[in-house]
């Protein structure tokens, strides 16, 4: 019995992780409609960057988050303004197939910048071990846990209320009558690339607090994955759920099956999905009037 | 001079070239590619061969990415498929090579159903999704089943012999590549002509419009996603032999980009355009090596210890160049010389 708690809470450490990744595919998904191929590599940098303010500038906590989330934000601006926008109009396929190639360009430029070996991002918090009623969880997991659950309840408050938010999600709903009423699309997209990268840069620093940086990060991108499609593609808060939901799954399938199942359970879950229910559990479901 | 191109019979329409000169080019081009092999030194022949095995797996793209529109991330699974199915068919079972032929095209075909089955239902993306999982959940696959596959320690394979002829050598082999290189580009463009390929060309270009006019989406993009597969398959048996060595290791998942640059490059849906991406993205990183070298000895270090790495990003920025300034690909850009060489100094 305390086996399968184990796993549920590492699981639900781990899928937090991956619940602030799928965010970051939903919000540039529901924004724009593209699938964002290169969440993950984008992740791996802003980690990248925190653990370089690490060893260069300063270990001290709150300014290495701060800074990696300015990184982030600035990231997802550059990358919208310059390799994005100039496919606005364009055909789908060119939209998602330029997320494809920036995902390879991104992940080999790490080599290139940094090195190939793994590194410990220690900010001399995080990796102490916090003990609760026989859990054991490092601090980073429990910051991550609370990270998702208050930007759930943040991105909430933010498409209900506020101004951008109901913007982005009438730009989703139908970008032309958004244009009409006055919506500029161009800056709702760029506000979602750079919250999408804020997230799940997030997302990021936490994973390698927790372990450690590698240029193998970008997997967390395709770990991120399942949960956006289990969540639902358009569903930023059901993403954020899902990831939980895989991060469980996951865990027990790797506890009580094989342990090669742990990487696979989650694509696995992603096919199943898509044959049952392909709008997700919290999605919109797409109806097509011709 | 023409003044128009004029079709008046339906097989004039269809025909695979109306051009004497095109068919007699064809021709020249087919002779000294069988004479290469004997010519070329062996850097540069094992450079044809893998620009011939390319060739292929990225023609299996192309019928589905380039004629059907359906996005596949994950096509290095069915080379990966394809490889094994030789490899064990023909190294571990003592089979003939020509059923270790069939058995990868099979096999591929048959992996490309069931990921084709749940997820060609839908439209969009989920193809690629789709695909990209199942390209992981292989490489598991053939780890978790050790019994057939050898898991992680891979299987050796020989250069085969077929019809009592031994292509053992490194000539003979990239002999072979082109036979099948030819047979499968004769498929593709006959594929295109038919009405097979021409209610692909349809689901590419509005599939509503497709449907109205009684093209049965989900079994024609099956049709499109298994003959892919199949192609692929067969193009994945040739790399294993080629490696001389099948592991999951092999086949990265950075050949799927590859591919994937190559029909941007070149021009998606058309033949022509896949045969100049294939030379273009294979040579790309020898000519920028080269280039590196030239450079000095300071940059070329840099980028001898990231080859992969440098590809990858080769291969990235090519493919967001294309797609932004020349969405035609090289084939548009020879269509406009060629126009250009005709009505020059006329503008058209």
């Amino acid at each position: 019995m305390s086996f399968l708690i184990d796993l549920t809470v590492s699981g639900l450490a781990i899928g937090a992780l991956y619940g602030l990744i799928a965010m970051g595919f939903a919000v540039i998904y529901k924004a724009t409609g593209l699938v964002n191929f290169a969440q993950g590599e984008m992740t791996m940098i802003v980690a990248y960057l925190a653990w370089t303010i690490a060893t260069t500038l300063t270990g001290n906590v709150f300014v290495v988050v701060a800074g990696a989330v300015i990184g982030a934000a600035v990231l997802g601006l550059a990358i919208e303004r310059i390799v994005m926008r100039p496919m606005l109009g364009e055909p789908l396929f060119a939209g998602v197939m330029v997320t494809v190639a920036l995902a390879v360009i991104l992940r080999s430029s790490i080599t290139f910048i940094w090195d190939a070996y793994p590194h410990a991002l220690d900010l001399g918090v995080g990796r102490d071990v916090l003990r609760a009623g026989g859990l054991s969880l490092r601090g980073a997991q429990v910051a991550a846990i609370v990270t998702l659950l208050g930007l759930l309840a943040g991105f909430y408050v933010f498409f209900r209320f506020s101004k951008f938010g109901i913007a982005m999600r009438a730009v989703a709903a139908d970008d032309r009558a958004a244009l009409l009423m006055g919506v500029s699309a161009a800056r709702i997209h760029a506000l979602a690339w750079a919250a999408s990268s804020v997230i799940a840069g997030i997302g990021g620093v936490l994973f390698a607090m927790v372990y450690d940086l590698s240029p193998a990060m970008f997997a967390l991108g395709l770990k991120g994955f399942p949960a956006t499609i289990l969540g639902g593609l358009d569903s930023v808060l059901g993403s954020g759920v899902a990831g939980l939901i895989i991060g469980v799954t996951e865990n027990l399938a790797g506890g009580y099956l094989t342990p090669g199942m742990k990487d696979i359970a989650g694509f696995l879950m992603i096919i199943v999905v898509l044959m049952v229910r392909p709008f997700g559990l919290f999605g919109e479901r797409e109806i097509v009037r011709v | 001079m023409r003044s128009g191109d004029f079709k008046e019979t339906y097989s004039g329409l269809i025909v695979l070239s109306d051009s004497t000169w095109v068919w007699i080019w064809s021709a020249l081009l087919a002779a000294a590619l069988v004479c290469a092999p004997f010519v070329l030194n062996a850097y540069a022949l094992s450079l044809l061969t893998l620009v011939l095995i390319t060739l292929i797996g990225a023609l299996g793209l192309n019928i589905l990415t380039g004629l059907t529109g359906l996005i596949s991330l994950g096509h290095v699974g069915f080379l990966v498929v394809g490889a094994y199915a030789y490899a064990i068919a023909v190294t571990k079972h003592g089979l003939p090579p020509l059923a270790g032929f069939a058995a990868s095209g099979l096999v591929a075909a048959l992996a490309s159903v069931i990921v084709g089955v749940p997820s060609l239902r839908l439209r969009g993306l989920y193809l690629a999704i789709t695909t990209l999982a199942f390209s992981f959940i292989i490489n598991n696959v053939i780890l978790e089943a050790a019994a057939v596959t050898d898991g992680a320690r891979g299987i050796s394979v020989l250069r085969p012999t077929i019809l009592g002829i031994d292509f053992d050598s490194d000539a003979a082999f990239a002999l072979l590549c082109l036979a099948v290189t030819v047979l499968t580009l004769f498929a593709c463009l006959n594929i295109r002509r038919s009405r097979i390929g021409r209610a692909l060309v349809a689901i590419r270009d509005n599939d509503t419009a497709a449907r109205t006019m009684g093209v049965n989406l989900v079994t024609f993009k099956l049709y499109a996603f298994v003959t892919s597969a199949f192609i692929t398959g067969i193009a994945g048996a040739l790399l294993g032999i080629y490696l001389s060595f099948v592991s999951v290791e092999g086949f990265p998942f950075l050949l799927s980009i590859e591919a994937l640059a190559i029909l941007i490059v070149g021009g998606l849906g058309s033949v022509l355009g896949v045969v100049l991406g294939t030379v273009f993205i294979i040579l790309l990183p020898e000519v920028v090596q080269t280039v590196l070298h030239f450079a000095g000895s300071g940059v070329e270090a840099l980028f001898a210890n990231g080859v992969h790495e440098l590809k990858a990003m080769l291969y990235g920025v090519v493919i967001i160049l294309f797609l932004r300034f020349e969405p035609r690909g090289l084939v548009g850009i020879w269509h406009d010389v060629k126009r250009l060489w005709v009505h020059w100094p006329l503008r058209f």
